[in-house]
């Protein structure tokens, strides 16, 4: 099917959405809205697979800017991916979407709300597909745009404000990396067509960083990721969703898309990428760890899991240059099924936070617990999702983990250099302290907010969501179940699909050696027999916890989220600033304290020791220049006076 | 056929026996060198039986998690023993991937921990605290040595890498012995034995293992401690794999002389164990990175063998 007849139906869905917006204005329908989007994300995924990896291009003169310059888009293998994984989002957040803003009627804006996301799905679809410089930056920008407007929906509180502007001062300077690099290229190249940049000479190497640069501040890479924290908590749960599913995937997307087939040829950046990765994998787990509020706990592992990505395809790049085609082929696997895994798995917690937080109407994991009587269905849902993301077989998570693994172990004697076999070493270890890590923040996290007893009354209070939420979260879960157990034949088309859009030839196709399916059936089969054969013999008797006969349990008496991340805070204190202050006081307070009060402390060195110090420099610099700007016309009439000397001086010179 | 046949009946015999009998023997010798006589050797079997058919006392905190986790714990490590080559001889199954071993071990965990914390008593929590801790310690240095013969032999599958047949790894003992005893000191901590914890105490100086299944009682009890003991004999068996691959000898000898070695390696292990236990003191808790910074030196010595000379 020719893609460009499909995706041309994007503008008409966004007609039809702003007839059905106009023509409602005064009460918005959600749910037909909603259905909308749906459709369009049924457009994509059936767009997706049907183009498969042909490839098609395309381009469309707008009637605005005819003449100036027509925008070029290009369907293959790799964008045919990426969009799938858009719309595979996309299908949660239109299920989520509606039952959400009823919630939040008082708070969002709903019109708002959905013209923001309608562009923001759009202009993603478009910057996949987009095959130039110009129409990638175009909406590029649409899209940083719209997710600055749609982390800023609840903007009357002045946290989100401030979430609002870090994030914006973010996409600022990705964005104004990125243009310098593609000026750059197409200063080199002669041509704005991401095909025709090559970045195997010298010459082109700045440019690269430049563009990688601007990547891994878009996608959260240690050290830019501190915008992370601030704007998923801050954005209403399906924005945090479509953000952390959908949008962390695109600068991925295009440093494969520019970088890796661009032929970048050089070792050094790709290793340098590599660090980057594992520095952000590790320092997003480890700040995860110590976290009290979900939806910041659920970013910072954002952090740690884009690291995963970003390693496995440096991995590649080091690969290509390497010329070993199998392993680069298996790591681009790793990176895109672990895109497309991060996405779901991601996108299931972040709208199960969500849901908790309409429910419980709290996000810290200080006020919840035992919600596991209320909100069964929820908590069933975020234990896959918990599960995925600490990559545990059978499900999704763990198979791109294994490609990750593999990729690196097969590296270890595949690469001539002691020095890359070192490097793969390093990284197999510090792979396997992350998902320790992981383990233990998922774990805390799962078991502080559904299992024990609940710490306030709001979480005492909650029920279980509304029908349209929970199947948000049961699409997420089974989409997490399913991938995860068919493995090998994801793993499998999607290589094959890869080597087609790359032209790797590689001489044998990655796969996943374990046999998921049958794991799972033997698991199951296992579970299900023991269970029974264990479970109808003698009387079971419910009891209170085991108090020490001191009397009944109360729910302070549980471990905290801070007292389990404890130990391990302490271990890597030197990292997260970690500090514990104990002040016991009473008459005899050595031995029989009245009261105990014990404060944590953490601060994160980047933010007050490198970005807090460069800011009040530019806004020094700032206010040294705003005395130029005296607001007086006499001064400026002087300023053009100079201006025209010297440029009159300049031009008789030349 | 036959031999295959012959095979699964020896190993279910070993799943059933092994945990048993290494059990009883850490018990009994413990108890010789107290100048006790001590339980019978198979004592632990009769214990599990006697618990299984009592009643069982549940938490009314607790979830569906808690009841469920030790069955999925179960399941999980039977999966591995059926996976990971620790007896000399083995039925089919398919290729034990160490990705998949280190993770499927990483899954009984989460289940013990998420149980453990189900509850709501602060014993069980803290426990899982400390457990989760030791586990983040001690998987580098067991994945790291695994990684190390797998680089040398240059494959992932754990059957393969320990069979007699892989030529790789042949004359190489230096590198079997440090694994093997990376993997023994790993697996005291990951069981949470001495001196890392004390599995015969109660409460506050038992801080890891027995905090963790507190509130566990009758079946779900039995269960939890079949299961400990199992992962306890895949652990010690494997590194009595490595250790006996270390002798070139041992490699040509017939299949059931191998397999006597295997038992009789699980045997002295066990009983190492005993005298160890019976020696040492438990270390204190923030010291205990210090112990296992020894199983990481063994596996970095490893993986720096394997990168530097097993591959040329």
């Amino acid at each position: 099917m020719d893609p460009s007849l499909l995706y041309g139906n994007l503008p008409i869905v966004l007609g039809v959405f702003l007839i059905a917006f106009l023509s409602t204005r005064k009460r918005l329908n959600q749910n037909f809205l909603s259905l909308i989007l749906l459709s369009l994300a049924c457009i994509l995924i059936v767009g997706s697979i049907c183009s498969g990896s042909s490839a098609q291009r395309w381009s469309t003169e707008l009637p605005i800017l005819s003449g100036i310059f027509p925008l070029t888009f290009l369907s293959d293998g790799l964008s045919s991916l990426f969009l799938l994984i858009l719309a595979v989002v996309s299908v949660g957040i239109a299920l989520l979407s509606p039952g959400y803003l009823s919630h939040r009627q008082d708070r969002l804006h709903a019109g708002h709300y959905w013209s923001a996301t309608f562009i923001f799905v759009l202009s993603m679809c478009a910057v996949i597909l987009s095959a130039d410089a110009i129409t990638f930056l175009v909406f590029w920008e649409l899209m940083s745009i719209t997710s600055c407007v749609l982390v800023a929906t609840d903007h009357h509180q002045h946290s989100v404000q401030k979430s609002a502007l870090i994030y914006l001062g973010a996409t600022r300077i990705a964005t104004a990396l990125l243009s310098a690099g593609f000026l750059w290229m197409h200063a080199i190249s002669g041509s704005w067509c991401f095909e025709s940049w090559h970045f195997n000479a010298a010459n082109s190497y700045g440019a690269a960083v430049l563009i990688l640069i601007g990547f891994c501040i878009k996608s959260g890479i240690w050290p830019f990721h501190i915008w992370l924290p601030y704007a998923y908590p801050a954005a209403p749960a399906p924005v945090s969703v479509l953000m952390s599913g959908a949008m962390i995937n695109i600068p991925l997307y295009g440093i494969i898309r520019i970088l890796l087939c661009g032929d970048l040829n050089s070792s050094e950046i790709a290793t340098f990428a590599l660090l980057l990765g594992s520095i952000s994998a590790f320092w997003g787990i480890l700040f995860a760890l110590v976290q009290n509020d979900i939806k910041r706990l659920l970013a910072y592992s954002s952090v740690e899991n884009v690291g995963l990505i970003l390693m496995a395809i440096s991995l590649a790049i080091k690969a290509r240059i390497a010329n070993l085609p199998d392993i680069c082929l298996m790591a681009l696997t790793a990176a895109t099924f672990h895109c497309l895994n991060h996405g779901v798995f991601k996108a299931l917690l972040f709208s199960s936070a969500g849901i908790i937080d309409t429910q419980a109407h709290t996000r810290d994991l200080r006020h919840l617990g035992g919600l596991v009587r209320a909100m069964p269905y929820t908590t069933a849902c975020f234990l896959v999702g918990a599960l995925a993301a600490c990559c545990l077989p059978p499900l999704n998570g763990f198979a791109s983990k294994w490609l990750l693994f593999q990729s690196l172990f097969r590296s270890i004697w595949e690469s001539h250099s002691l020095l890359d076999r070192g490097t793969c070493i390093a990284a197999i270890c510090l792979l396997s302290i992350v998902s320790g890590l992981t383990l233990a923040s998922f774990t805390k996290v799962t078991a502080v907010c559904f299992l024990g007893k609940s710490r306030s009354n709001r979480s005492e209070n909650a029920k279980e969501c509304r029908a349209g939420m929970l199947a948000a979260q049961i699409y997420f879960a089974t989409i997490c179940v399913v991938l995860g157990v068919s493995a090998p034949y994801v793993t499998h088309s999607l290589s094959r699909v890869l080597a087609d859009t790359l032209h790797l030839n590689f001489s044998q196709a990655p796969t996943t050696a374990i046999n998921t399916p049958l794991m799972a059936l033997l698991l199951c089969a296992l579970f299900s027999l023991i269970y029974i054969s264990f479970s109808s013999r003698s009387p079971v008797r419910s009891y209170s916890t085991w108090d020490c006969g001191f009397g009944p349990l109360s729910a302070r008496s549980q471990v905290t989220s801070d007292s389990f991340a404890q130990p391990l805070a302490r271990i890597f204190s030197p990292f997260l600033q970690y500090q514990t202050e104990i002040e016991l006081s009473g008459k005899d307070r050595r031995h029989f304290p009245e009261t105990i009060n014990a404060k944590t402390r953490m601060v994160s060195l980047l933010e007050s020791r490198v970005y807090l110090p460069a800011l009040t420099i530019i806004s020094h610099l700032a206010k040294m220049l705003a005395r130029f700007q005296a607001g007086s016309i006499h001064i400026y009439l002087l300023y053009v006076c100079i201006t025209l000397v010297l440029l009159l001086l300049l031009s008789a010179k030349l | 056929m036959i031999t295959e046949l012959i095979h699964w009946l020896f190993f279910l015999l070993s799943v059933l026996l092994a945990p048993i009998v290494i059990l009883g023997t850490i018990r009994k010798t413990k108890a010789r060198l107290q100048a006790r006589r001590g339980a019978p050797i198979l004592q632990a079997a009769f214990d599990l039986i006697r618990l299984a058919q009592k009643g069982e006392t549940v938490s009314s905190t607790a979830s569906w998690i808690f009841r469920a986790a030790s069955t999925i714990g179960l399941c999980n490590v039977l999966l591995i023993s059926w996976l990971v080559p620790w007896l000399s001889f083995a039925p089919w199954a398919p290729p034990a991937d160490l990705f998949l071993v280190v993770y499927l071990f990483a899954m009984s965990r989460i289940f013990t921990l998420l149980a453990a914390l189900d509850t709501g008593s602060a014993f069980g929590a803290f426990g899982a605290s400390r457990e989760a801790t030791l586990s983040l310690l001690v998987e580098p240095a067991a994945l790291l040595g695994l990684v190390a013969l797998g680089a040398t032999s240059r494959t992932s599958d754990l059957r393969e890498i320990f069979s007699f047949t892989n030529t790789h790894l042949q004359m190489n003992p230096a590198i079997w012995l440090l694994v093997g005893t990376a993997i023994i000191l790993s697996s005291l901590v990951e069981l949470s034995r001495m001196p890392i914890d004390d599995p015969t105490t109660h409460l506050e100086l038992t801080m890891v293992h027995e905090a963790m299944i507190l509130e566990a009682s009758g079946r779900n009890l039995a269960i939890i401690e079949f299961t400990h003991a199992l992962r306890m004999s895949v652990l010690f068996g494997l590194s009595v794999q490595c250790f006996m691959r270390a002798a070139p000898a041992v490699w040509k000898l017939p299949e059931i002389i191998q397999a006597m070695i295997t038992i009789i390696g699980l045997l002295t292990i066990a009983m190492a164990v005993g005298v160890f236990e019976s020696l040492a003191v438990k270390l204190q808790w923030r010291r205990i990175p210090e112990f296992i910074a020894y199983a990481i030196t063994m596996s970095l010595l490893a993986a720096l063998i394997a990168v530097a000379g097993g591959i040329v």
